[in-house]
């Protein structure tokens, strides 16, 4: 019981990592939008989010790939 | 796990800090704890009063607060960058090294990044950030770099922590459902470890660069302004140079102080403080020559406002702070670090004492003469910080050493598995890739591990 309820928290701290990602890179592509439309810096606006979105998306990538590897391998021992 | 990897015999010290609650330890915990709580105090009364209670005016908009964000982003280089370096590079003295850098660098940037929302006077108002923000602006850019390296940190600074969470587990103990969730169900498969290391590998390859960009994207605030003083090509690279030198000078204080607290003299060796020394007197080196650049380019300039700062700096009111900044980060760190004979640890200690000072006036030098010599026709500026500004500043340092020892508390400061890992196999490997490196190495290296393979098998 307690293994599982432990388990029920990784899969929602995973999910929560998941969503704190995806709502950055939502307000940063906002920000892209916003500088687009008002037709300033915009070139320095996609060059910091060309930098700082697949970063927040490769560290998430990672944990789910290190999660899911850690879960699959202990499952085969 | 197996009973074997819990029993960790003569690694055991490294478990020991855990437990261990010495007098001299709760005495300097409840010192902390009261700067904390001093700051929060003062804190809540600036929020109150507004920010005429700080020694911040006009034309000096920014002191301490960004001061000490620059700082403590700085310093937080340290760790993520030079472990990651020392990684990917496989230098074996590594091992008892790359965990506290790693934790300097989250703790650090937690601390460092919440210094521009104590600077805005009403913190509510960094919601506008996410309501009302534009890219345009070089102050989002740091929001949204340092916010990635964050995560980046946190990220590289868990997963190698993760075998030893596991270990922790095992063992029993209060708080073990806190490890069981934080193990992620790691047992030590061959699966699992091969995971782990692809896992690690991505970040510490991610993490070099990220480190280098944030530290640049830091300098921005200051280099896309016209401002005298500020406005520099060499900027980025300079702060990037700074950084990583307030970094490991950070890094040996803590390595030492740790050292001292929990009698690990056979885990950080006087080798270990020799290697970081030479590339602390390196830095240094390094440091002067872009400090001199950066001031050799604005005299030979001669442009008038720029000279202003040059001179204030140089013979004005901020001489001893210049000054003290070059003794402090050059002639002491040179002088102790130069020659094999005073490179001991009480020398260290004291060279990295000294260039966390000098870093720190390097900062107070680039930000206040500046804004206190503006190109608007008006008197130089003043800034004299008050108690308010002295009391968040005790109150931040206090709160990272309280940081560290918390996180102390909690998790091994020396990785238990890597320093396991090394005992096993790193010798042989170590002694592998050097024969490889001689003539016709390659393959006399090969044929021996082959060699040595079928003996165990047979």
């Amino acid at each position: 019981m307690r293994h599982k309820a432990i388990f029920v928290f990784q899969v929602l701290s995973m999910m929560g990592i998941w969503v704190f990602v995806l709502g950055i890179s939502a307000w940063v592509i906002r920000l892209i939008r916003v500088a687009n439309q008002l037709k300033d810096a915009e070139t320095a606006s996609v060059a910091i989010s060309l930098v700082a979105i697949p970063v927040f998306l490769t560290g998430a990538s990672v944990l789910t790939y290190v999660f899911v590897g850690l879960q699959r391998g202990a499952k085969k021992n | 796990m197996s009973q074997d990897a819990t029993n960790l015999g003569a690694d055991e010290a490294l478990i020991k800090p855990l437990h261990r609650v010495s007098l001299k330890l709760t005495l300097l915990v409840g010192i902390l704890v009261l700067l904390v709580v001093n700051m929060f105090i003062v804190f809540a009364r600036q929020v109150g009063l507004g920010l005429g209670v700080t020694g911040m005016n006009h034309p000096v908009t920014w002191g301490f607060y960004i001061v000490n964000f620059v700082f403590f982003i700085g310093i937080s280089h340290a760790g993520t960058l030079i472990s990651a370096i020392l990684r990917l590079s496989q230098a074996e003295w590594r091992r008892p090294i790359t965990r506290m850098a790693e934790v300097i660098t989250v703790i650090v940037l937690a601390i460092g990044g919440v210094h521009p929302i104590i600077d805005l006077g009403r913190p509510d108002r960094v919601l506008n950030v996410f309501t009302s923000g534009r890219l345009q602006s070089p102050l989002l850019w740091d929001v949204t770099a340092i916010s990635a390296y964050f995560m980046a940190s946190t990220v590289y600074l868990f997963l190698p922590l993760i075998p030893d969470i596991a270990i922790l587990r095992d063992r029993g103990g209060k708080l073990r459902p806190l490890y069981e969730f934080l193990s992620w169900g790691y047992v030590g498969t061959d699966r699992q470890k091969r995971v782990l290391e692809n896992g690690m590998t991505v970040m510490m390859i991610i993490v070099i660069p990220i480190a280098v960009s944030v530290h640049t994207v830091i300098s921005y605030i200051f280099a896309m302004t016209v401002q005298p003083g500020w406005h520099s090509t060499i900027f980025g690279p300079y702060f990037v140079v700074g950084a990583i030198f307030s970094g490991i000078a950070a890094l040996l204080i803590v390595m030492i102080c740790f050292r001292t607290a929990f009698h690990l003299e056979d885990y950080l060796k006087p080798i270990h403080f020799s290697y970081l020394g030479k590339l602390l007197l390196i830095m240094s080196l390094l440091w002067f020559y872009f400090t001199f650049s950066e001031y050799l380019t604005a005299i030979y300039g001669n442009e008038p406002h720029e000279m202003h700062i040059v001179m204030y700096k140089f013979t004005g009111a901020y001489a001893p702070f210049f000054w003290g900044m070059v003794v402090t980060n050059f002639v002491i760190p040179v002088a102790l670090l130069s020659s094999p004979k005073t490179r001991t640890i009480p020398s260290i200690m004291i060279a990295s004492i000294s260039v966390v000072i000098g870093m720190w006036l390097e900062r107070l030098n680039i930000v206040v003469p500046s804004l206190a010599n503006p190109r608007l026709p008006t008197d130089t500026g003043f800034y004299i910080p008050t108690f308010t500004e002295w009391s968040l500043f005790a109150g931040a340092v206090a709160l990272f050493a309280l940081g560290f020892i918390v996180f102390s508390k909690l998790f091994p400061l020396i990785s238990v598995w890597e320093m396991r890992e090394g005992e096993s196999h790193g010798v042989k490997e170590v002694t592998d890739r050097v024969k490889s490196y001689l003539p016709g190495g390659g393959t006399q290296a090969k044929a021996q591990t082959a060699d040595s393979g079928k003996a165990s098998e047979k």
